[in-house]
């Protein structure tokens, strides 16, 4: 797998290049800044960008704008964004240009490596992955309405499947067996009124825009 | 419930032509409250006074140099603030005028240092002006109002007084003797009776520009406030740096610490005993983990990165989401407002979300951010228990004194038994 990333912090962005190496992945760019990024992934053709929110020169959501502008030159790239703080608007914006082969984590989920790679490969692979805090904001938000009448394993997975996991990943994280799984989620499909979808990856956006509906 | 809303407007906006026609005047409750005051009351406390002061002031003066003048001025110096006050009472109850008091604080010590600073404030002599000026400002209140009150119940009595069989001669040539000249008269006295309320209306407006110019607070008031709140908004300030440091320092630091210490006693162990040395392995990258965690809410702690990326409503909907009670979220603003509007916006919520939770157990809570003239409101209101107070050295006073730094307010209103309501109220420009 062909990587660019655009990291301003050189401490860190050298520090994720010998970490995805440590998981075969090899980065063929490392950019500073938004344009940086951009420019690497025309020349490059990259299979995932990892982009971190923040980056000079205004240090504000820099990343996230370059982000959007390199799907723009090439559609449906993959693109991994780290932030140091996830907050659910930018959430919304990442997803609600269309949420295939989108990742949104906290920055310190670098730490936990090995989760780290799979959500890495998982949005190569055009999956969704969203931080477990985001799907805490997006949740507690619809505090009160269908989501309380869930029980309570019944919203550890509607937690799960928001960020953007598998039946296999949701069964091995709570042991029990896929097919309870399965159960479960048509139990919260039912509640909630949404119409059951076939695969993983529409699943995750039905969920995403029941979450994201409300105001 | 929209028709029981159309209920309780008051009538003045349900007249024909609207508050500020004619008949809006006629039936507003302010008009005739301001009536006795403006023909009778000023024109009496004008004269009153003018004579009082006209007396002993030159009295006063002439006496001073056997030193009599002295204490006969500070006497009526006093009398004159007490009129003032009177006056501003007065105002209150006839023009709806609330000015508050514009004096000095007095200072410690003797009375003579207190006299001196009576003597010294610039409200002492303004009320002194406001008393003078009222003599020829009533005089011309009691004469206008009163001329155009008496014409006007003459022109509308002409056709009562006609039809009784009598006449009337104006000027010894214009004759009123028919029934149809009567009425006519009595149309321009209607016409002068909307006059009347236009003058009352009007000089009411003028004696009330005059008595807030002279009797209020100046910028005097202001300026003094504004320094008081600076002193408080830099202890705030001071107060805010140590309590960062502190956080820093038993926090992240420690935490660090602690990591350094398992990863230096797992290398030790590396060869000798590599089970303890993974165990200690594993301990420093929980901590190191927890450590960021903690850096990462003690830094929005101190800005939010979302306030300056997004504004506002994308800033209180994140809060909202992480409160532990259940919060709706309103922002109506065009335009973005300073970055220390927005700060301070924002702690207030911060600030008003977390008592909320913690000391009223409040179930539900509700943000509102508006924008009125050159202000932004915010109102954070909650179903708890109530008897919220702004204590010296608490959240909301440091966010109290952050405001006044701006020339904004701050208000709790939190009965026991609640509601809680905390408002702010931020100019945009300073």
């Amino acid at each position: 797998m062909r990587v660019v990333i655009a990291e301003d912090s050189v401490l860190l962005r050298e520090g994720l290049v010998r970490l995805l190496a440590d998981g075969d992945i090899e980065t063929v760019a490392a950019a500073g800044d938004g344009p940086g990024l951009v420019a690497a992934v025309r020349e490059h053709r990259p299979d995932l960008a990892v982009v971190d929110v923040r980056m000079p020169p205004t240090h504000t959501d820099e990343g996230l704008r370059a982000a959007i502008e390199a799907r723009r030159h090439r559609p449906g790239l993959p693109v991994l964004v780290l932030s140091q703080y996830v907050e659910e608007r930018y959430a919304t914006e990442l997803v609600g240009r269309g949420a295939a082969a989108v990742g949104y984590l906290l920055k310190e989920r670098i730490a936990d490596v090995a989760e780290f790679l799979d959500a890495v490969r998982r949005v190569a692979a055009g999956g969704t992955v969203l931080d477990p805090e985001v799907v805490g904001q997006l949740l507690s938000r619809r505090r009160g309405d269908p989501v309380a009448a869930l029980s309570a394993r019944e919203s550890e997975v509607l937690h799960l499947m928001a960020q953007g996991r598998s039946n296999t990943a949701i069964a091995g994280r709570l042991g029990v067996t896929a097919g309870a799984v399965e159960k479960h989620i048509s139990g919260i499909f039912g509640k909630l009124g949404l119409d059951p979808a076939p695969d993983d990856h529409r699943r995750v956006l039905a969920v995403l825009a029941y979450l994201g509906s409300d105001r | 419930m929209a028709a029981g809303q159309a209920e309780r407007r008051p009538l003045r906006l349900r007249v024909p032509l609207g508050p500020h026609g004619p008949l809006g005047l006629l039936v507003d409750p302010a008009t005739w409250r301001a009536l006795p005051y403006i023909t009778v009351v000023s024109a009496v406390s004008g004269v009153t006074w003018f004579v009082i002061l006209a007396t002993a002031i030159p009295v006063a003066l002439v006496t001073m140099l056997v030193w009599a003048g002295l204490p006969l001025l500070l006497v009526t110096m006093l009398l004159w603030r007490g009129g003032a006050m009177l006056e501003r009472r007065m105002l209150r109850l006839a023009l709806g005028l609330a000015i508050p008091d514009p004096y000095r604080p007095s200072p410690a010590g003797g009375p003579v240092r207190r006299l001196a600073a009576l003597f010294g404030d610039p409200a002492t002599w303004k009320d002194l002006g406001y008393l003078l000026l009222l003599f020829p400002l009533g005089l011309v209140e009691f004469l206008v109002t009163i001329i155009l009150a008496v014409c006007c119940a003459a022109f509308l009595l002409q056709p009562a007084l006609v039809a009784a069989g009598g006449r009337t001669v104006v000027n010894g040539n214009v004759v009123i003797d028919s029934v149809p000249e009567g009425l006519a008269w009595a149309a321009a006295g209607l016409v002068l009776l909307v006059a009347t309320l236009y003058a009352v209306r009007g000089l009411a407006w003028l004696h009330g520009a005059l008595a807030v110019a002279l009797l209020g607070p100046g910028d005097e008031v202001r300026v003094r406030h504004l320094k008081a709140s600076r002193a408080r908004g830099v202890d705030a300030a001071e107060a805010e740096r140590r309590r960062i440091e502190r956080d820093l320092h038993d926090g992240a630091q420690q935490r660090l610490l602690t990591v350094a210490m398992d990863l230096g006693r797992a290398r030790a162990k590396l060869d000798t005993d590599p089970d303890a040395a993974r165990a200690l392995i594993a301990q420093a990258h929980d901590g190191a983990k927890a450590a960021i965690a903690e850096l990462r809410d003690l830094a929005r702690g101190i800005h939010p990165a979302i306030l300056t990326d997004r504004g506002l409503d994308a800033a209180l909907s994140s809060l909202a989401a992480r409160a532990p009670v259940q919060v709706s979220v309103s922002v109506e603003i065009d335009e973005r407002p300073p970055p220390a509007v927005e700060s301070i916006a924002y702690f207030v919520v911060a600030e008003a979300l977390t008592n909320a939770a913690k000391h009223a157990s409040a179930g539900r809570a509700s943000v509102r951010v508006g924008r009125r003239g050159g202000r932004v409101v915010v109102e954070v209101g909650d179903d708890g228990a109530g008897g919220a107070r702004v204590r010296a050295g608490g959240g909301l006073a440091g966010l109290a004194d952050r405001a006044a730094t701006i020339d904004g307010t701050l208000t709790v209103r939190s009965p026991p038994g609640g509601p809680t309501v905390v408002r702010a109220e931020l100019p945009v420009e300073w």
